[in-house]
């Protein structure tokens, strides 16, 4: 029998849906192996019950929260998938706030009376933190990236299919970055994160001239005092480098000082 | 053997000319300060330094080049089978072995000991045939080094420098432009005679004007002769030096994934996904300063210190496997891992470093 | 370059059908393969087992010496490729390469008692030499097996373990940790606890100890205690090798390659090997 599969999406640009969309040179073998019971970005059936549930998007109000437990009670494999889902991306850099200063810095003082007066809208806005996935049921799995890549996406559903299970190397992005041969960021006086970020990207951004920015999230005991360290040496203000640190994983290193 | 002498620009259109007959490999410039052993193509624009080329003139730098030209013997992603299984579950196992001819040129004497190093690693006990293969159809055109290639270098320190066994052919730059290319093996003969150099009579005289010209000394040394250091990290055990260069480490495994004489691997496999019954296994470079190098299966880690497996790195750098081979040391003294590490973590201090914590040892 | 002949096939694993598989635990699940030619093993060897498409891991081979095609395995489901081997089933193909390692020399055992210490999982190992040993009382003197598990539903190879001390010069001591309210035949305890009480003809007796590594230190203690010494007890050590050809580096302790040296050591050998056993 398939694997059922289920997406689902929460505070995010569906960006990482359309990523996965996008393998549509081989979406058809993708079915061939699973069946998808939920997407909306491509359906619009919803199933009881699946075997991996996709969700994309940051957790941002209680009832996401809600709504979240009830898609892991309803699946055996829950997946984060991409940046928000991981680690928050950027809407978390709004934890550093309280909601009601939050509100007066996007949309000014005047929507943020009718905000405030309107019981429709306030609850909206009054969340006390954005979180990722983890922070709100068990995860399985993470799919890291803004947006995911998609032969990760493709490996999770190989493995599963096959009775086995993926495989995702806790290593940096400068392993895949050596892997094909760039010329290291700071070689060409450019700062990087990669020797600090979770790898599996193939080391996209570098590969393209870019640096890494950090976006598939930190490694877990990554050497932060060395890397901050590096970044002054090459000329990064304490500000620029706290805000480069927490660009894509608000969520997971917690609330910050706001930017001015 | 036999030598022969003509321009450099006469050896680099050959190589251009052979370039479009087989794949050619020659450092080319990566970036704004790197470089890579790419495929030569007609208009590449190949270059080597000038006889008379001051320190810091030369086009190439090995310390600069972030995957060594032995790579090419052992390529990341390596495929090592095929497979495709039947409608009774019965599989058909192809090896892959690539057997396409191929030429390294203008590889330095660093990187050419390694490929030696290596050449004795995959042939030792049970062989690896996939790498044998590869090695048996390459052709390597190495180029003599007269000055260090930069402030990284340490190649004379640890015995490279003057390397030559493993080249098929090996050049030396010579005086008004010119280039010594001298025979080393059957294969590199036979090369030379298809490629109508003048022959040259005095290549003893040519060899001895190049040693005359070499910088001395050759870039940094040790502060001990070669053995001490052997010596002295394999006596390194328990030692506050290890400590000290992991300080600023990230454990990124750069270091392990850019040198010529690490080999360790991890095994993938993969079905394809339009036919699930067919796929391949392969192999991709991995590292032992990498957190999950030493995990075995339910997790346990048997080197879960940074410090242990900068260790376990130097030490087989410069321990065990110049005791297990007998051919001196597994660096080669190219200078890549310190140069290509972000925090400048460079096996030749942490060598210096652990002499000196031996002198004060009392 | 000296020219060599080398086996293409070094990497590539040569496929067996699968003939029985069983779970023999909720954890656990027995193969017995045919190979398309003997594998002529060792005691102590390991194999690298695969399924194509999935991968390949080591799984130290649990049967004795034989000289037919038959192999038997037991595979702990722990990861990605074990997960996927529980789903096999008897027609299925297995991939298998080796046999590789040093194993045991028999030849070491003759005349000699022998104590045999597993750990859960560590008596798939031993099994390989506790079968030729108990087969030929002639050649071999009296063997001690000593086995321990968590619970009752833990326990490895019961049948073989009853059948084993029902024959000549053989003691099996078999040990729980926690009966867990299941029906249970054996002693409660760990498997340090009988070496003390044991009848030993010191001077005359190996040991040898296969389990986690937490067992190594205090079954050493106690074996030390009962006068035996260090070249006298063998253990069997887990790495996760890749390759079985002393390539892959992953199976290195300090200088040496347990896939090549090991994965069966003499611990008087390991005193040069600190990574050994932490």
């Amino acid at each position: 029998m398939k694997l059922k599969i289920a997406f689902f999406d929460m505070a995010s640009c569906e960006g990482c849906q359309l990523a996965i969309l996008d393998c549509e040179d081989i979406f058809l073998h993708i079915l061939d192996l699973v069946e998808i019971v939920e997407f909306r970005e491509a359906l619009s059936e919803t199933a009881p019950r699946f075997d991996i549930a996709f969700v994309e998007g940051s957790i941002n109000r209680e009832m996401d929260a809600d709504r979240l437990r009830d898609i892991r009670a309803r699946c055996s494999w829950l997946v984060s998938l991409g940046a928000c889902a991981s680690h928050g991306n950027v809407q978390a850099r709004s934890n550093a706030l309280s909601p009601a200063e939050n509100l007066q810095r996007v949309y000014g003082a005047e929507a943020c009376h009718t905000v405030h007066t309107d019981p429709e809208y306030w609850p909206l806005w009054a969340h006390t933190r954005v979180r990722a996935v983890h922070q709100v049921v068990k995860v399985d799995y993470h799919l890291r990236g803004c947006p995911v890549d998609r032969h990760e996406f493709l490996h999770l559903v190989k493995r599963l299919v096959a009775g086995s299970l993926p495989r995702f190397a806790r290593q940096p992005v400068c392993v895949e970055c050596k892997y094909n041969g760039n010329e290291c960021a700071f070689a060409h006086g450019e700062t990087c994160m990669g020797q600090i970020t979770w790898g599996g990207c193939d080391a996209i951004c570098i590969n393209g001239g870019y640096r890494c920015d950090g976006c598939r999230g930190l490694l877990p005991g990554a050497n932060l005092e060395a890397h901050r360290a590096l970044l002054r040496e090459r000329g990064l203000g304490e500000a620029e480098i706290d805000s480069r640190y927490r660009l894509f994983c608000s969520a997971d290193v917690g609330p910050q000082e706001a930017q001015p | 053997m036999r030598g022969f002498l003509t321009t450099r620009t006469a050896v680099l259109d050959w190589l251009r000319t052979l370039g479009q007959q087989e794949d050619v490999f020659f450092p080319l410039p990566l970036g704004e300060n790197s470089f890579s052993f790419d495929k030569v193509r007609q208009h590449s624009r190949l270059a080597f330094e000038d006889f008379d080329a001051a320190p810091g003139e030369k086009p190439f730098r090995a310390s600069s080049c972030v995957q060594p030209p032995g790579k090419k013997l052992s390529p990341n992603n390596e495929q090592i089978f095929r497979f495709s299984k039947n409608a009774h579950g019965e599989y058909q196992l192809t090896p892959t072995l690539d057997e396409r001819p191929r030429i390294i040129a203008g590889l330095r004497p660093c990187d050419l000991k390694a490929i030696h190093l290596m050449d004795r690693v995959h042939s030792d006990d049970i062989a690896d045939a996939h790498y044998l293969t590869r090695r048996r159809n390459t052709t390597l055109i190495a180029h003599d080094c007269l000055q260090p290639c930069d402030e990284h270098c340490f190649c004379d320190a640890t015995g490279s420098l003057r390397w030559r066994q493993g080249a098929d052919i090996f050049l030396t730059p010579q005086p008004e432009a010119k280039l010594l290319l001298e025979a080393l093996t059957e294969r590199g003969e036979r090369r030379l005679d298809d490629a109508g150099f003048a022959p040259c009579s005095d290549i003893e005289e040519r060899r001895a004007l190049a040693e005359e010209k070499r910088a001395q000394p050759f870039g940094r040394h040790f502060d001990a002769p070669l053995q001490r250091v052997i010596d002295t990290v394999s006596d390194s055990w328990e030692s506050p030096v290890w400590d000290k260069h992991v300080e600023r480490c990230f454990s990124c495994g750069t270091c392990n994934l850019v040198c010529p004489t690490c080999y360790c691997f991890d095994v993938q496999d993969d079905y394809n996904i339009d036919d699930p019954d067919s796929g391949q296994r392969s192999r991709r470079w991995d590292g032992c300063m990498l957190e999950e190098f030493a995990v075995v299966a339910g997790g346990h880690n048997f080197r879960p210190q940074l410090a242990a497996r900068q260790r376990h790195r130097i030490k087989r750098k410069l321990a065990w496997l110049p005791a297990r081979f007998g051919d001196g040391s597994f660096c080669v003294g190219c200078g890549r891992c310190g140069h290509q590490c972000t925090v400048d973590i460079d096996i030749f201090d942490i060598a210096n470093d652990l002499l000196a914590a031996t002198e004060a040892r009392p | 370059m000296t020219p060599l002949d080398f086996d293409a096939e070094v990497l590539t694993p040569r496929m067996a059908r699968i003939i029985e598989a069983r779970d023999m635990t909720a954890q656990e699940r027995f193969f017995r393969l045919q190979l398309p030619r003997p594998l002529n093993h060792r005691p102590g060897q390991f194999v690298m087992a695969s399924i194509p498409g999935i991968g390949e891991a080591p799984i130290s081979i649990s049967c004795g010496p034989r000289h037919d095609e038959q192999l038997e395995l037991l595979v702990r489901n722990t990861g990605s490729l074990t997960r996927a081997m529980h789903r096999l089933q008897a027609g299925d193909f297995m991939g298998i390469r080796g046999p590789f390692g040093s194993g045991f020399e028999l030849a070491e055992f003759e005349g000699r008692e022998t104590i045999f210490v597993a750990g859960g999982l560590g008596l798939a190992p031993l099994r390989s030499l506790i079968e030729p040993v108990l087969s030929d009382p002639q050649r071999f003197g009296r063997a001690t097996i000593i086995s321990g598990c968590r619970t009752p539903a833990d326990e490895l190879y019961r049948e073989q373990m009853q059948a084993w001390a029902r024959r000549p010069k053989a003691r099996v001591i078999r040990l729980v940790n926690d009966t867990a309210h299941q029906p249970w035949d054996g002693e409660v305890g760990l498997v340090t606890a009988p070496i003390a009480k044991l009848e030993i003809d010191t001077p005359n007796t190996l040991a040898v100890l296969c389990g986690p590594p937490v067992m190594y230190k205090f079954v050493i203690m106690e074996l030390a205690a009962r006068g035996l010494s260090n070249a006298q007890i063998f253990i069997d050590l887990e790495r996760r090798m890749r390759c079985g050809i002393g390539k892959c580096g992953h199976c290195q302790i300090n200088h040496v390659t347990c896939c090549r040296e090991g994965p069966v050591f003499r611990f008087s050998d390991l005193e040069s090997l600190p990574e050994a056993l932490t």
